[in-house]
C-alpha cells in the first residue's frame, strides 16, 4: 500500500495522515466546500473536492469518495470514525473498486454494526447482554406495540439507533408517557446521522460503568485484546473523558473481559481495529453492550499506556501483515492515561454549540501531553459537523500524576474566538468524586443538573481586576481593535441575552 | 482616560495615564504601574507592579487578550486561559450588528440559540403551550436540540419553517 485516501476530515484525518507519513505512505485528503482550508487538506499530498458542506452532499457520498480514490490512484481507503466508517456498503464499494478498505470486512461491519445482530452474536459466543428487544422496532409499529415492547423490558429504558454510535439517535425514557416522543426523536436523529432510522429498546442498568476493550485482529485469525478503557464520564450518552486503566476493574475482571471480547470478535471472524463495549455493574458483573467496528475517538489513551500505534497497525493489518505483538504486554498498562474531548461548545450556556472563527489557539505541550487536533487559529469551526476540535491526552506514571498533568495542560490551553469545554474539564478534574474514581455513566448528568448552570470557572476578584485593566489598556492603546467591529447604533439587543438566560434556566432539550 | 468597567457584577472606575513607556492604571483609586507589551492584534503581555509601597517589589506577569464577543456584544477578555466577560463604559454592543429584533418586554420571543436547521415545528399559531413544552427542534452540529417555551401562553406568530436554515439569534416564534 503506497497511497491512502482518508475518507474523513478534521482531527482524525490529521491523525491518520501522521500514521501514513511514518509508514512512508502518501496521504490523500478529501474536503467539502467549507473545509477547503482545513488542516487535513494542508497536510496531505493530494486533495480532492467532494461537494458542498452538508455531510450528505460530501463526506457521506460513497461515489464521490470512490471517484476521488480512483483519480488519485490510491490503493487503500481509511474511513476514520463517524461518517461512513461503519457503513458496510462503503466498505463493499471500496473492495469492489479493487481498493483495500482499512477496517473490517463489509460482512463483519454488517453483523456487528447492527446493534441487534451484534447482541445475538454475543449471546451465541456465551457473553451476557443487557436485556432488550431482540429485533429492531418495525418502522410501521403502532404506538401500542412499541409500548407493549417497552413494558416487557421495564423502565427506565433506552431507545437506541440500530446503526448508532457516539450517543446519537439515543434517548432515555423513564416513563411510558415520554416513549413515543423519544422513539420519534431517536429515529429522526438516527436517520439524519446514519441514513438508517431503525431503533430498538434496551433496559437501562442502574449506575453502571461503561468499560470497553480495544481489539486488533489480523487476516490470519489472530485476535488480540488490550487493557480496558474507562468511559463512564458521559454527557447525554456522549463520552467526554476516558482513561485507562479503570479503577473499577480488578486483574480478574480484566482477563475475563478481555477473553469475552476476543471470543465475540473471533466468532464473527473480525479483522482490523474494533472495540467491544461492556457495562459493568456495581457487583463486578459485565454485559456486552455493542461493538464499534472502527477506530475509536479515545484510541490515544490505549496507545499511551501500551506504546502501540493503533492506526499504524490498522494499515499493517490491511496489508496482510501478522499481528506479532506480545499478548501479555497489551494487558499490562504502563502508567495511566486520560483524555479530554475538547469541544467547540459553551459549557456555561448548557453546552450549546459554539461554531465560528478561532482567533487564537495555543495548545499545551511538555512532558506526557498529546494534543490530537485539526484546529488552527484563523480556521472556522463549521456548523455542519461534530463540534470536537481536539483530543487532549495526558500520560503519567500513575492516575494522580496523570490528573495533575491534565490539569496543568488545561491551564495552558488558550482558545479565543469560540467557546470550548476547557473550563468544564478544569472543574471536573477538581471534583473529589472524580478524583476518587467514584462515578458511573449518569454521574456527570446528575452533577451537572445539580449545579443548575453555575459557571465552571469563577474568576477571582484579582483576575477580574486584571481583565478590567486589560480592557481599559486596549481601549487606550488600540481603540480600533475594539471599535472596528462596533455597530453604528448601540441599541440594546435583548434577544441575544434573553435566549441565553432562557437556555440557562430551562435547558435546551 | 477614564473608563467605567463592569466585571463580575462589579462596576470599577479605571483611570489610565501614560508615563513614559509604561502606564499607571488606577482601579477604584488603587494605582498600579503596568508595562504592556503587544504580542499580536488581540494579545498583550502585562507586567503589573502594585502601587502600594509594601507590595511594590512584586511584579505579576499576566498574558491577556481582548476581543469583542460577537454573541454577547461584550468584551471577551482572557487572563491566561481564564475567560472573563467585561463591559466597557456600559457599551454592551461591541462587534454586533443590531438585527432590529425589537424590545424584550411583553411577548416571549423564542430565538435560535445557534446557527442550524429547523428540523420540526411542534406547534401551530394559536396553540396553547405550557412552560417547558418543546416547540421547535433545531439541528446543529449533528445533534437535535429541542427548544422549549420559557413560560406558558398562546403561540402568536411562527417564523420558523421546517428545513429552514437559521442564524444565531434568528426569531423562530412568538408566544403571547
Amino acid at each position: 500500500m503506497k497511497k491512502i485516501l482518508i475518507a474523513n476530515r478534521g482531527e482524525i484525518a490529521v491523525r491518520i495522515i501522521r500514521a501514513c507519513r511514518e509508514l512512508g505512505v502518501s496521504p490523500v485528503a478529501v474536503y467539502s466546500e467549507c473545509d477547503r482550508t482545513a488542516l487535513h487538506v494542508r497536510y496531505a499530498d493530494e486533495a480532492y473536492a467532494i461537494g458542498p458542506s452538508a455531510p450528505r452532499e460530501s463526506y457521506l457520498r460513497l461515489e464521490a469518495l470512490i471517484d476521488a480514490a480512483r483519480k488519485s490512484g490510491a490503493d487503500g481507503v481509511h474511513p476514520g470514525y463517524g461518517f461512513l466508517a461503519e457503513n458496510e456498503h462503503f466498505a463493499a464499494a471500496v473492495r469492489d473498486a479493487g481498493l483495500t478498505f482499512i477496517g473490517p470486512t463489509p460482512e463483519a461491519i454488517g453483523t456487528m454494526g447492527s446493534k441487534t445482530a451484534a447482541r445475538t452474536a454475543a449471546r451465541r459466543a456465551g457473553v451476557p447482554v443487557v436485556p432488550g428487544t431482540e429485533d429492531p422496532l418495525a418502522p410501521d409499529a403502532t404506538a401500542s406495540e412499541i409500548a407493549a415492547a417497552a413494558d416487557a423490558i421495564g423502565y427506565p429504558l433506552l431507545v437506541k439507533a440500530v446503526a448508532g454510535g457516539g450517543g446519537k439517535g439515543m434517548r432515555t425514557v423513564t416513563e411510558a408517557a415520554d416513549l413515543a416522543g423519544a422513539v420519534r426523536a431517536a429515529r429522526s436523529e438516527a436517520g439524519a446521522a446514519f441514513g438508517d432510522a431503525a431503533v430498538y429498546l434496551e433496559r437501562r442498568l442502574t449506575r453502571p460503568r461503561h468499560i470497553e476493550v480495544q481489539l486488533l485482529g489480523d487476516v490470519h485469525g489472530t485476535v488480540l485484546p488490550f487493557v480496558e478503557r474507562e468511559c463512564s464520564i458521559q454527557r447525554r450518552h456522549q463520552k467526554v473523558v476516558e482513561e485507562t486503566p479503570s479503577l473499577a476493574v480488578s486483574p480478574a475482571v480484566r482477563s475475563a473481559m478481555a477473553a469475552a471480547a476476543a471470543s465475540v470478535a473471533s466468532a464473527v471472524g473480525y479483522t482490523n481495529a474494533g472495540t467491544i463495549e461492556f457495562l459493568l455493574d456495581e457487583d463486578g458483573r459485565f454485559y456486552f453492550l455493542e461493538m464499534n467496528t472502527r477506530l475509536q475517538v479515545e484510541h490515544p489513551i490505549t496507545e499511551m499506556v501500551t506504546g502501540i500505534d493503533l492506526v499504524r497497525w490498522q494499515i499493517r493489518i490491511a496489508r496482510g501483515e501478522r499481528l506479532d505483538l506480545d499478548p501479555e504486554r497489551l494487558l499490562r498498562p504502563h502508567g495511566h492515561a486520560i483524555e479530554c474531548r475538547i469541544y467547540a461548545e459553551d459549557p456555561d450556556n448548557n453546552f450549546l454549540p459554539s461554531p465560528g472563527r478561532i482567533q487564537q489557539l495555543r495548545v499545551p505541550a511538555g512532558p506526557g501531553i498529546r494534543d490530537d487536533s485539526g484546529a488552527t487559529a484563523g480556521l472556522d469551526v463549521p456548523i455542519f459537523y461534530d463540534p470536537m476540535i481536539s483530543k487532549l491526552v495526558a500520560w503519567a506514571e500513575d492516575r494522580p500524576l496523570a490528573l495533575a498533568r491534565m490539569r496543568r495542560a488545561l491551564g495552558e490551553y488558550l482558545v479565543t474566538g469560540i467557546k470550548t469545554t476547557v473550563p468544564f474539564f478544569s472543574w471536573l478534574l477538581a471534583q473529589p468524586d472524580f478524583q476518587a474514581g467514584r462515578f458511573h455513566t449518569t454521574y456527570l448528568d446528575e452533577v451537572l443538573k445539580a449545579r443548575n448552570g453555575r459557571p465552571f470557572v469563577e474568576p477571582s476578584p484579582a483576575v477580574e481586576e486584571i481583565a478590567a485593566i486589560a480592557a481599559a489598556l486596549e481601549a487606550v492603546m488600540s481603540p480600533s481593535t475594539l471599535a472596528a467591529d462596533a455597530p453604528a447604533a448601540h441599541a440594546e439587543r435583548p434577544n441575544a441575552r434573553r435566549w441565553r438566560a432562557h437556555a440557562r434556566a430551562e435547558g435546551l432539550r | 482616560m477614564q473608563y467605567e468597567v463592569e466585571v463580575g457584577g462589579r462596576r470599577l472606575q479605571v483611570v489610565v495615564t501614560r508615563s513614559g513607556d509604561e502606564f499607571t492604571v488606577a482601579v477604584d483609586g488603587h494605582p498600579s504601574r503596568v508595562d504592556a507589551a503587544r504580542i499580536d492584534g488581540h494579545t498583550l503581555s502585562l507586567i503589573v507592579a502594585n502601587g502600594s509601597a509594601v507590595d511594590g517589589q512584586r511584579l505579576a506577569s499576566r498574558e491577556v487578550s481582548v476581543a469583542p464577543d460577537p454573541i454577547s456584544g461584550q468584551l471577551a477578555v482572557h487572563v491566561g486561559a481564564t475567560a472573563v466577560t467585561v463591559t466597557l463604559n456600559g457599551r454592551r454592543r461591541w462587534g454586533r450588528k443590531d438585527d432590529g429584533a425589537g424590545t424584550g418586554s411583553g411577548p416571549q420571543r423564542l430565538v435560535a440559540p445557534m446557527p442550524g436547521k429547523v428540523v420540526r415545528v411542534l406547534v401551530k399559531a394559536g396553540d396553547q403551550v405550557t412552560a417547558r413544552q418543546p416547540v421547535v427542534v433545531v439541528e446543529a452540529m449533528k445533534m437535535e436540540n429541542e427548544l422549549r417555551a420559557g413560560r406558558g401562553g398562546t403561540v402568536a406568530e411562527i417564523l420558523a419553517r421546517e428545513g429552514m436554515s437559521v442564524d444565531a439569534g434568528a426569531l423562530l416564534l412568538v408566544i403571547q
